[in-house]
């Protein structure tokens, strides 16, 4: 899981089968900057991504993503899927060690 | 395995059910001199690592599938142990 925060949608016109019903967001990846709040950018440096959403994740929400083969886990069937929400954040911490910022 | 560092902890009221009540931590990966080394990430704590703490965490979906209970979960990333 990696915390991102949600800077789009993504509307499909023309669709696999498989993704009937499906719901899009744009995901741009928090790094350290993000989470500590050095950087008050929404789009971090890291390349953005698009994740399947059944938790209606809205434009600036924090989220937890999922990518890989657990990204399809919580169907009942495989669908070509790599990276999915997994979780809105309601809050969260990040402080690293001084020294090792 | 991923050999990290407890950085701080996150807490999510909406998800997917098999993270709903688990505590769920933010970690940064190590190298093996402790030094930050890659982007942060989220886990599952079983073990309640305390923070700063250093612990080794794995990223095998169907081991935490079974520790979760949940055949359907896409969790990914679980503590497994604290480094002395």
């Amino acid at each position: 899981m990696k915390p991102g925060k949600v800077i789009g949608t993504v509307t499909l016109g023309v669709r696999d089968p498989a993704f009937r019903g499906g719901r899009w967001v744009v995901i741009s990846p928090m790094g350290e900057e993000q989470l500590t709040g050095k950087n008050r950018s929404d789009v971090s440096s890291a390349w953005s991504l698009v994740a399947y959403d059944d938790l209606g994740a809205g434009v600036g929400d924090e989220v937890l993503y999922v990518e890989g083969a657990e990204a399809m886990q919580p169907f009942d069937r495989p669908i070509p899927l790599d990276a999915i929400t997994v979780a809105l954040l309601d809050t969260y911490s990040f402080t690293p060690p001084s020294g090792d910022a | 395995m991923i050999l990290a560092r407890v950085d701080g902890h996150a807490v999510t009221s909406i998800g997917h059910a098999s993270l709903i009540g688990r505590t769920i931590v933010l970690c940064t990966p190590i190298d093996e001199n402790g030094a930050s080394a890659g982007a942060p990430f989220a886990a599952v704590d079983p073990m309640g690592a305390g923070m700063h703490a250093r612990v080794f965490i794995t990223t095998d979906g169907s081991w935490t599938q079974g520790t979760v209970h949940d055949d359907h979960s896409p969790i990914r990333n679980q503590i497994m142990g604290i480094i002395d």
